[in-house]
C-alpha cells in the first residue's frame, strides 16, 4: 500500500508539474503574438492550449526515461525511485512556481533536470550523477541555442525591415501579423510534443518501477498520455500573463516582423535541434530569438532584464536541485517508504505555490493588460518611436 | 582549447541546425516578406501581366511557407527521441540504494 500511494502521489504530482510547465511556458510561443495584437490574450493562449493538447500525441512513442544519461538509471527504480521522483518532480514544479512569482522565463526542463540531479546527489550520497554527460547534453546545448536563435532571428528582422521598404509599415503589420499565428502555434506544436511527453516519460518510469506496466513491452498507458496532455493545455490555457508580459513586452519592444522572425527562428531551432538529438529549452531559445528580433531592428533592448533572465537561468539547475534534496531529506525522516514523509513534501509543495499565488495577486497581470489588438498604428508606432508621418505611409 | 570544445560539442550536428535554422528561420522570414510583396505588386498592378506576376510570386513563396511548415511537423514527429526505448527498461530491477548509503 505504501509504494501504492506514493505512485498516486507521483502521478498527481507529474500532471501538476506538466500544469505549471504550461502556463509557464505559452509566453514562449504566444508573447510576441500578444505584445504586436496579433491575437487576443485569450484566443492565444487557447490556440496554444488545443496546439500543446495535439503536440502531445504527435510521435507515438516515448523515451521512458528523464535526464538520460546523466542520472545512473538504477537510482529511479523501485520504492527508492518512487519517492526521488517524487522529490524531483517537487523541485521542480517548486521551481517554477517562485520564478513565475518573479515574472522570470526560467526552463521547465531544466528544472526537472535539476530537481533529479539534486535529489539523487542527496539520496545516494554518492556520484550517481554524470556531470560530463550533463555538461555535453544540457549545459553547453543551453549556452549556444539562445545565440543562434538570437543571431538567425538579427538576421530575419533585419532582412524583413529592408523588404518592409517597398512593402509599406502597414500591409508589412498586416501581413506578418498573419504570419506570426502560423509561426507560434509551430512553437506551441513543438512545446506540446517535447515537453508533455517528459512527463509521459516520468510517469511512465514510476509506472513499470511499481510493476503495473512491462519493462519489456514498454508503452505510454492512453489514460498517461491524456492526463499529461489535458495537464499542459490546462496550464497553457490559464494563461501565464506574468510572463507572457516579460517574454513580449519586457525584454524589447516587439513589432509583428519581429515577432514573426523571432518565432521562425525560434521554431527552427527547436525543431532541427530536436530533430539531431539535442533536445533544447524552448523558453531560452525564444528568449534569445526576441533579444535578437530587438538587435535586428536596432531596438533599445532592456539589458536589466535580460540580466536578470541570465541569473534565472544559471540558477534554474542548481535550485530545482535544491528545492529536490531538501524534498527528499524531508521524506527522509520519516523513513523508507513512507506514506507520511511523500504526504508531508506534497503538502509543503501545495502550500509554498498557494502561498505564492496568494502573493502574486497584491501586483496582479491580467488578460486585459496585455491586450494590444485595439491600439491604433499611430498608438503602435508611438511605442516603436517610428514617427507617425511614416508610420501611416 | 579546441580539444575540449570538441570533447563537449558535436560541431558537424551545430553546423547542421545553425544551417537548418539560417533557412527556416531568416529564409522563411525573407519567403514571406516575397509573399507580401507578390501579393502588394498584384493589387497595385495597372496590367493583366503583372497582377499574374504577383500572385505567382506571392502563390511561390506561400508554397515555400507551407512546406517549411510540414517539414517542421515531420521533424518533431520524426525526432530521435520518439524511438521506443527498450534499453532502460533492463534496469528497473534494481536494489535499493537507501540500504547502502
Amino acid at each position: 500500500m505504501g509504494s501504492e500511494l506514493i505512485l498516486i502521489l507521483v502521478v498527481i504530482a507529474g500532471f501538476s508539474f506538466d500544469f505549471t510547465n504550461g502556463f509557464h511556458d505559452t509566453a514562449n510561443a504566444m508573447a510576441t503574438s500578444i505584445a504586436t495584437g496579433a491575437l487576443k490574450p485569450k484566443v492565444a493562449v487557447i490556440i496554444s492550449a488545443c496546439l500543446n493538447f495535439a503536440g502531445a500525441f504527435i510521435s507515438i512513442s516515448v523515451a521512458a526515461t528523464i535526464a538520460k544519461g546523466i542520472v545512473s538509471p538504477t537510482v529511479l527504480v523501485g520504492g527508492d525511485g518512487l519517492e526521488l521522483v517524487l522529490a524531483a518532480l517537487i523541485g521542480a514544479m517548486t521551481w517554477n512556481i517562485i520564478t513565475w512569482y518573479f515574472t522570470i522565463p526560467s526552463s521547465s526542463s531544466h528544472a526537472l533536470i535539476g530537481g533529479v540531479i539534486g535529489a539523487t546527489i542527496v539520496a545516494t550520497a554518492s556520484g550517481d550523477v554524470n556531470w560530463h554527460n550533463l555538461v555535453k547534453t544540457v549545459i553547453v546545448p543551453a549556452i549556444l541555442s539562445p545565440f543562434i536563435a538570437g543571431g538567425v532571428a538579427a538576421l530575419g528582422t533585419y532582412c524583413a525591415y529592408r523588404l518592409i521598404r517597398r512593402l509599406g509599415q502597414r500591409e508589412a503589420r498586416t501581413g506578418y501579423r498573419y504570419g506570426q499565428i502560423f509561426s507560434a502555434s509551430l512553437v506551441s506544436l513543438a512545446h506540446g510534443t517535447n515537453d508533455a511527453q517528459k512527463t509521459m516519460g516520468v510517469i511512465s518510469l514510476a509506472l513499470i518501477a511499481h510493476g503495473d506496466i512491462s519493462a519489456v513491452h514498454f508503452s505510454v498507458p492512453l489514460w498517461v498520455k491524456l492526463g499529461c496532455a489535458l495537464s499542459i493545455a490546462g496550464g497553457t490555457a490559464s494563461g501565464g500573463w506574468r510572463i507572457i508580459n516579460t517574454m513580449g513586452n519586457r525584454i524589447t519592444n516587439v513589432e509583428s516582423p519581429q515577432g514573426f522572425a523571432a518565432e521562425s527562428s525560434s521554431a527552427a531551432v527547436i525543431l532541427a535541434s530536436s530533430y539531431y538529438g539535442y533536445p533544447l529549452s524552448t523558453t531560452q531559445v525564444v528568449s534569445g530569438g526576441v533579444l535578437g528580433s530587438g538587435l535586428g531592428k536596432a531596438n533599445p533592448i532592456h539589458w536589466n532584464v535580460i540580466g536578470q533572465m541570465l541569473s534565472a537561468w544559471v540558477l534554474t539547475m542548481p535550485g530545482a536541485g535544491v528545492l529536490g534534496g531538501v524534498a527528499w531529506a524531508i521524506a527522509d525522516l520519516f523513513g523508507a517508504h513512507s506514506n507520511a514523509g511523500a504526504i508531508v513534501i506534497c503538502l509543503l509543495a501545495a502550500l509554498a505555490a498557494f502561498g505564492l499565488w496568494t502573493l502574486s495577486k497584491r501586483n496582479p497581470v491580467t488578460a486585459a493588460d496585455l491586450d494590444r489588438t485595439n491600439v491604433s498604428p499611430v498608438e503602435e508606432a508611438e511605442l516603436a518611436g517610428i514617427p507617425p508621418a511614416i508610420a501611416a505611409a | 582549447m579546441t580539444l575540449i570544445a570538441s570533447e563537449f560539442i558535436n560541431w558537424s550536428a551545430l553546423w547542421r541546425i545553425v544551417l537548418a535554422a539560417l533557412i527556416g528561420g531568416a529564409g522563411v522570414v525573407i519567403v514571406f516578406g516575397f509573399l507580401l510583396l507578390g501579393v502588394k505588386f498584384a493589387n497595385n498592378a495597372k496590367s493583366s501581366g503583372g497582377e499574374w506576376a504577383g500572385y505567382a510570386l506571392a502563390g511561390v513563396c506561400g508554397l515555400i511557407c507551407v512546406a517549411a511548415i510540414v517539414l517542421g511537423i515531420y521533424a518533431m514527429a520524426k525526432k530521435p527521441s520518439s524511438k521506443p526505448a527498450k534499453k532502460t527498461a533492463a534496469a528497473l530491477i534494481a536494489p535499493s540504494f537507501r540500504s547502502s548509503s
